[in-house]
Parts: structure tokens; C-alpha cells; sequence
């Protein structure tokens, strides 16, 4: 007898059961569908994550300085040590090709032709360099000390007329104050730009640090103020004083030296492993020696931390690892369940069509036809179950992933491993079912009521 | 011994080990004639269902020699007997005799799936048979979709399909009113007439009648054959008293 036939007799008798049937399946199903709604979200938020490296980027190292104790990703706990000074003289570094502060700044709104648009974290100030050529979807880089931005999409796309490089939009900061930028790039879409910023979608406004930076920074008081605060300096130190606010910006060159940032971006001379650990070992060594402003202000409880984005997803990457093998975990006791579901309505099943199965051998089946009916009919179930909880699975990994807006990825590889998984629990719970099966001695079986 | 009798049966003895061992069948020689028709009667527990385990090689006698279509079942494998069963035995039984989620065709095409035959092949050879027991319009019916003599019909259909040596009925007629009784009767006769050789298990004198020969079964002993050569063609009004 072939397989195929195995397969459309064993088929019927399942049909013959629908409810039964569904019901055996549920264990295999749920469990199947864990893994895959899992591996499918595990699999976009990786792709979501690690996709947002570009070449580029990976020759960067992020750094701040925190308590070594805190907890947390990119900017837990940080403090604001960078100095102009430390900044220019890791730029001349000769292992390093670029050394810029990074500092997100509060605001209150964006202001495009009259129009108001209430923003609380909009604004980021870095280095030109920032902006890799590569995200840019039209203009260029803002320019260092020049009154220019770049916007994303989600910014662009706020006002009733869409935003397009050339226009003029005014930034109210925190402190009430509005500054003009000349809008000179469109980032291509509205992720953030590096760990800092985190990875969700949100509008973003980037502006050089000179002059929206160290503006703002001279209208705190310099040096003490910054580091005594906390958090990552959005609403901390210039909610001060914003009375004070034009003297700050006329005395712009002088002051601009005490500009502290709360975090920095070190650019290696390519993204090979060893050019970017060779320029993090020469930052961190500056920053740490007596040479450095930021020694002072780092004390005994501050340390800096210099991290790629690589490092900086792994960490997150081993917590998606952690969480994911837990599930799998669960999924694996649900299949187990499952096997022993199926195996036990099989036992009943071989038990309810003795005479059937007396009627088969009486009538010319063979051992190994009636063990082939019965494994076909418990594959079919795990494989039923398989396919449905894939299905079930992929629907719900990508209602989470669209949800929390991550690209969709299709982990086929997954796909099939969860089929033959459940091909495997069909065989491992029908096997002892079958095998009564078919030594079932024809006679009793006749005799059977 | 091809050409002469399908089925031979020489000093017979099953012994079942109860405590004490229970004698099912003590010494049974029978030779069934290629074409033939036999009766088999007997009392409850006098060992007819044992004997057609026997012959329909379902089982192997403790002592004796059974051979069927010219083959010693007792030497043979299980794997062996199995498959000598299904190429030249037929069974019809009481009750319960199709399988219920399989429709009348696909019931009496199964035994030709045991021996490999392909599906269009099957199917055609199916349908010529139930078209022979007068259900070629039933073909799509669940067996609890036809009335108890449509059922045996199509079960021997199925004892037929593979053109068996033999064809073994086991009560065939016990659950069935006198005039669907009659019905199946005359399809055993019809069978017979085309060349099949049946034996046909009964406690009923009326349908052991229809046989060519009587083989009275007690304790496990043949007590006497009876021939009907000559009253066959014409139906025996005997009401038959049971021995
Ligand atoms: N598997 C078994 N184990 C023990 N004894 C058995 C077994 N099968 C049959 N017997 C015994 O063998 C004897 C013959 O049984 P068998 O089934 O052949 O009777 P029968 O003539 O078919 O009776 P009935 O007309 O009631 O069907 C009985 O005494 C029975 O108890
Ligand atoms: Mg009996």
C-alpha cells in the first residue's frame, strides 16, 4: 500500500471527527503558534534594529558618562562632562576622524508659516557628520555654526504644507524663546539616527551644536550647574534663568567653550574592528587622563562609557535572546502537552475501530498498513496542528510588529522547522497507538462489540 | 490438488488453554470442493467460527494440516498468511461488516488497496461488483446510509473483489428479515452458479438448504455430512429439525 493512500484513508477518519480532531490539535497549535509569533517579532524587531546600522554608522562610537551602578541603555544616567575643549582635541586625534557632542534639547513647538505645532523632544543637537550622507533623502548636512537643520519626515509632514528643504521654521525652546533655522535636508524616514535617539519613528529637528547648543548652555550657569543635575539634561538646567537669554546669545564666542555635553560621538577612520577600537581606547584614554576637562567633572562616581551601536543592540539583543528562549521554553511543555493529547485520543481511536481494524486484516492489510494508517493519522494531526498554529503565529508576530511599527520579516527557515516539528510530535505521539494497532490479533478484533 | 479442492483440512485439532485446555475443534478432516457450496451447522460453541478462522486463515490449527489454494497455512509467516488471505479469501460476517466512514464503492475496492492495485483499477473493478449485487446506484452511500441487506450486499461485493478462491460467510444472514434474507440467499446462489466456491456458516436449516452440502458440526467434531446434491436446483420444504 503507498503512502499517499495512508494519508487519504487516514485523512477520512479524521474528517470523521472534526471536533475531536480540532480539539487533539489545540496543544500542538498553541505551542507552534508561540514560537512563531515570537521568532516572527524577534526576527522584525532585529531586522527593525540592526537594519538601522548602516556602514556608516558602525565606525561610530557612542559615549557618555554615568554611574557605573545605573542600569539601562544609551544615556542611563548621564551626566554632562564633554567640553568644547575635549572635543576639539580628540578631532586632532590622529586616530580619530571626528569628535562631536551630542545633546537633545527640550523644546515646546515647531513653528512652519504661522502655524503651531506643539513638540516636547524635537530638537537634537550634534555634529554635522551626525547626518550621514546616506539617510538624507534630499538637501545635505547642516553646516557647523550656521543656522540650519535637517528634519525628517515626521516633521516635514506635520504642517497643513509640507516642509521642503529651503524653508524657514522657528523652534520655541523650553524657555519660551524662538530661534529661526534654515531647513537644508530631508532625512529619508523618521527613525532615529543612532542609539541615542532610540529606534521608534517619532519627529526630529537636527541642528548643529554651534550655535543652538552652546547658546543655550551659556544661559545656564557654566560648569557647576551641569553635572549637579540630573537626567539627561532636557529639563534640567535651563529652566533656571530665562531672563538672560539675549545677553547669552551676544556673547557667543566666550561662552561657547563651556558648552558641556551630556554625550559624544567618536568617528573612526573606517568601520573595521580594529580602527574603531583603536580611536575608542585613544577617547576614553584623553577623557580619563588630567589632560581632559571632563576628568574634573567625572569625580569617583562617573565613568565613561564609549559603546558601538553594535555593542549597544547586543545588550539589547541579549535580552530579545533571553525572553525568546523562555518562550520557546513554554511552547516546548506546550508541544509536549500536545504530543500527549494527540496520543491519548489515538489510544481511544484504536481502541473504538478494533472491528475495523479487524475488518482491514481480514481483509488482506498487512501489519505495517495498519500501522501506516494510524501514524498517518496522528502526523496529520501534528502537521494540521503545526501548519495552523504557524499561520496563527505569523498573523500574530506581525500584528505586534506592525503595532509597534517594525519592518515585517518572513522567517521561512521557521516556517518549515515548525512543520516538521510537527510531523515529528505526529510520529512521536502515534507511534505506540499504531503499534497497538497493528498487532491487534484479527480474531479478537472480529469478535469485538 | 489445485484443480481438485480449494480448501483440505486433515485431522484439524485447535486447543485453547483455559486451566484446562477447551478442545475447540478435535480432529476435523474436510475437503472443500473448487465450485462448491457447504453448509456449515452445528449448536453454539461447537467450533464453526473456528473453523472458518481456519480456513479463511485467520488463524493456525494447534495440531493438523490446513491447506488453502494449495498452501500449508500452518508452515506459512503471518506476513505470508495475511497475504495469502487477502489474494484468495473473501469474508462476508454478521454484523458490522463495512467500514463506516468509507462509502459502498470504496468499501468493497478496499481489499484490492492491500494488494497495491492502483486507484482507477480499483474503482472499475468495484464498480462492475456493486453493479453485480444491484447497487450500482448506492455507490456513494455510507454504510449507515443502506438498509441491512444492502449491506451485506455490498459486502460480498467486497468478498469478491479480489476474485477470491473462497468466499467464507459467517452468519451472513442472522440480523436480516426473511425476505432481504432471500434477497442475499439468491446472490450467494448466483455467485456460486458463476464458479465461486462458498461455505456459509448457519444455525438456520432454511439457508444451509441452499448449499450443496450440509457439514454438521458437535464439540468440535464433524458428526456427519449431509449431501443435497439432488434437491438443490429445487427449494427443500423440510422444515429441518436441528440435529
Ligand atoms: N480465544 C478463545 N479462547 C478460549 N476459548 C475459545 C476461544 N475461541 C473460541 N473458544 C472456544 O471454542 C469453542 C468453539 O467456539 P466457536 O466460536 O468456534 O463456536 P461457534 O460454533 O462459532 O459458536 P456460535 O454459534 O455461538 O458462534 C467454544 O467453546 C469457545 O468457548
Ligand atoms: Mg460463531
Amino acid at each position: 500500500m503507498r503512502p499517499l493512500e495512508y494519508l487519504r484513508l487516514s485523512w477520512r477518519s479524521i474528517r470523521g471527527h472534526k471536533l475531536r480532531s480540532a480539539l487533539t490539535t489545540l496543544g500542538v497549535v498553541i505551542g507552534i503558534a508561540a514560537v512563531i509569533a515570537f521568532v516572527t517579532l524577534g526576527a522584525s524587531l532585529q531586522a527593525g534594529v540592526i537594519g538601522d546600522i548602516s556602514p556608516d554608522d558602525q565606525r561610530n562610537a557612542y559615549g557618555w558618562a554615568a554611574d557605573p551602578d545605573v542600569e539601562g541603555g544609551p544615556l542611563a544616567g548621564a551626566q554632562p562632562v564633554f567640553s568644547q575643549d575635549d572635543l576639539e582635541t580628540l578631532s586632532e586625534d590622529e586616530e580619530i576622524d571626528a569628535a562631536y557632542g551630542y545633546m537633545p534639547l527640550s523644546t515646546q513647538a515647531l513653528v512652519y508659516e504661522d502655524e503651531i505645532s506643539p513638540q516636547s523632544d524635537a530638537l537634537v543637537a550634534a555634529g554635522p557628520s551626525y547626518i550621514r550622507e546616506e539617510t538624507l533623502d534630499e538637501g545635505r548636512q547642516f553646516e557647523s555654526g550656521e543656522r540650519e537643520a535637517v528634519i525628517n519626515p515626521a516633521v516635514a509632514g506635520q504642517f497643513e504644507e509640507n516642509v521642503s528643504v529651503g524653508d524657514e521654521l522657528t523652534i520655541v525652546l523650553q524657555g519660551g524663546q524662538g530661534t529661526n533655522v534654515t531647513v537644508v535636508g530631508i532625512t529619508e524616514d523618521s527613525e532615529g539616527l543612532s542609539p541615542f535617539e532610540g529606534f521608534e519613528p517619532s519627529p526630529r529637528v537636527y541642528v548643529p551644536t554651534d550655535p543652538y547648543y552652546t547658546e543655550e548652555a551659556a544661559t545656564m550657569l557654566p560648569g557647576d550647574g551641569g553635572p549637579g543635575e540630573d537626567g539627561p539634561g532636557e529639563d534640567g538646567p535651563e529652566t533656571e534663568n530665562p531672563e538672560t537669554e539675549e545677553p547669552a546669545a551676544l556673547q557667543d564666542g566666550d561662552e561657547a567653550d563651556d558648552a558641556l555635553f551630556l554625550a559624544i560621538v567618536v568617528e573612526a577612520d573606517s568601520a573595521d574592528d580594529e580602527d574603531v577600537d583603536a580611536a575608542r581606547e585613544r577617547a576614553l584614554a584623553y577623557l580619563e587622563s588630567d589632560e581632559s576637562d571632563a576628568s574634573e567633572l567625572l569625580g569617583d562616581d562617573l565613568e565613561v562609557t564609549l559603546q558601538t551601536s553594535a555593542e549597544l543592540l547586543q545588550q539589547l539583543q541579549d535580552v530579545l535572546d533571553l525572553l525568546q528562549n523562555f518562550i520557546v521554553g513554554i511552547a516546548a511543555i506546550s508541544l509536549v502537552v500536545g504530543s500527549i493529547g494527540i496520543a491519548n485520543i489515538m489510544l481511544v481511536s484504536v481502541t473504538e475501530r478494533t472491528r475495523e481494524i479487524g475488518i482491514m486484516k481480514a481483509v488482506g492489510a498487512q501489519n505495517r498498513d495498519v500501522l501506516g494508517l494510524f501514524l498517518a493519522e496522528s502526523v496529520i494531526l501534528g502537521a494540521v496542528g503545526a501548519i495552523l498554529g504557524t499561520a496563527l503565529g505569523l498573523v500574530a508576530g506581525y500584528l505586534g510588529a506592525w503595532y509597534i511599527d517594525l519592518p515585517l520579516v518572513y522567517p521561512l527557515e521557521y516556517v518549515a522547522l515548525a512543520i516538521v516539528i510537527g510531523v515529528l510530535v505526529g510520529v512521536a505521539s502515534g507511534l505506540y497507538p499504531a503499534w497497538r494497532a497493528a498487532r491487534t490479533d484479527p480474531i479478537d478484533a472480529l469478535r469485538y462489540e | 490438488m489445485k484443480t481438485g479442492s480449494a480448501v483440505s483440512l486433515e485431522d484439524v485439532r485447535k486447543t485453547y488453554q483455559l486451566g484446562e485446555p477447551v478442545h475447540a475443534l478435535d480432529g476435523v478432516s474436510l475437503e472443500i470442493e473448487r465450485g462448491s457450496y457447504t453448509a456449515i451447522m452445528g449448536p453454539s460453541g461447537s467450533g464453526k467460527s473456528t473453523l472458518m478462522n481456519l480456513v479463511g486463515c485467520l488463524d493456525t490449527p494447534t495440531e493438523g494440516t490446513v491447506v488453502v489454494d494449495g498452501r500449508d497455512v500452518g508452515s506459512l509467516s503471518s506476513r505470508e498468511r495475511t497475504q495469502l488471505r487477502g489474494a484468495t479469501v473473501g469474508f462476508v460476517f454478521q454484523t458490522f461488516n463495512l467500514m463506516p466512514r468509507l462509502n459502498a464503492l470504496e468499501n468493497v475496492a478496499l481489499p484490492q488497496l492491500f494488494q497495491g492495485a492502483g486507484r482507477g483499477e480499483r474503482r472499475d473493478r468495484a464498480r462492475t461488483l456493486l453493479e453485480r449485487v444491484g447497487l450500482g446506484d448506492r455507490a456513494d452511500h455510507l454504510p449507515n446510509e443502506l438498509s441491512g441487506g444492502q449491506r451485506q450486499r455490498v459486502a460480498l461485493a467486497r468478498a469478491l473483489v479480489n476474485d477470491p478462491a473462497i468466499v467464507l460467510a459467517d452468519e451472513p444472514s442472522g440480523n436480516l428479515d426473511t425476505e432481504t434474507e432471500a434477497d442475499v440467499l439468491d446472490l450467494f446462489a448466483e455467485f456460486h452458479e458463476g464458479g465461486t466456491t462458498m461455505v456459509v456458516v448457519t444455525h438456520e436449516r432454511h439457508v444451509a438448504d441452499r448449499a450443496e452440502r450440509i457439514v454438521h458440526l458437535l464439540d468440535g467434531r464433524i458428526e456427519r455430512i449431509e449431501s443435497l446434491e439432488e434437491e438443490a436446483s429445487g427449494r427443500p420444504s423440510e422444515p429441518g429439525s436441528s440435529d
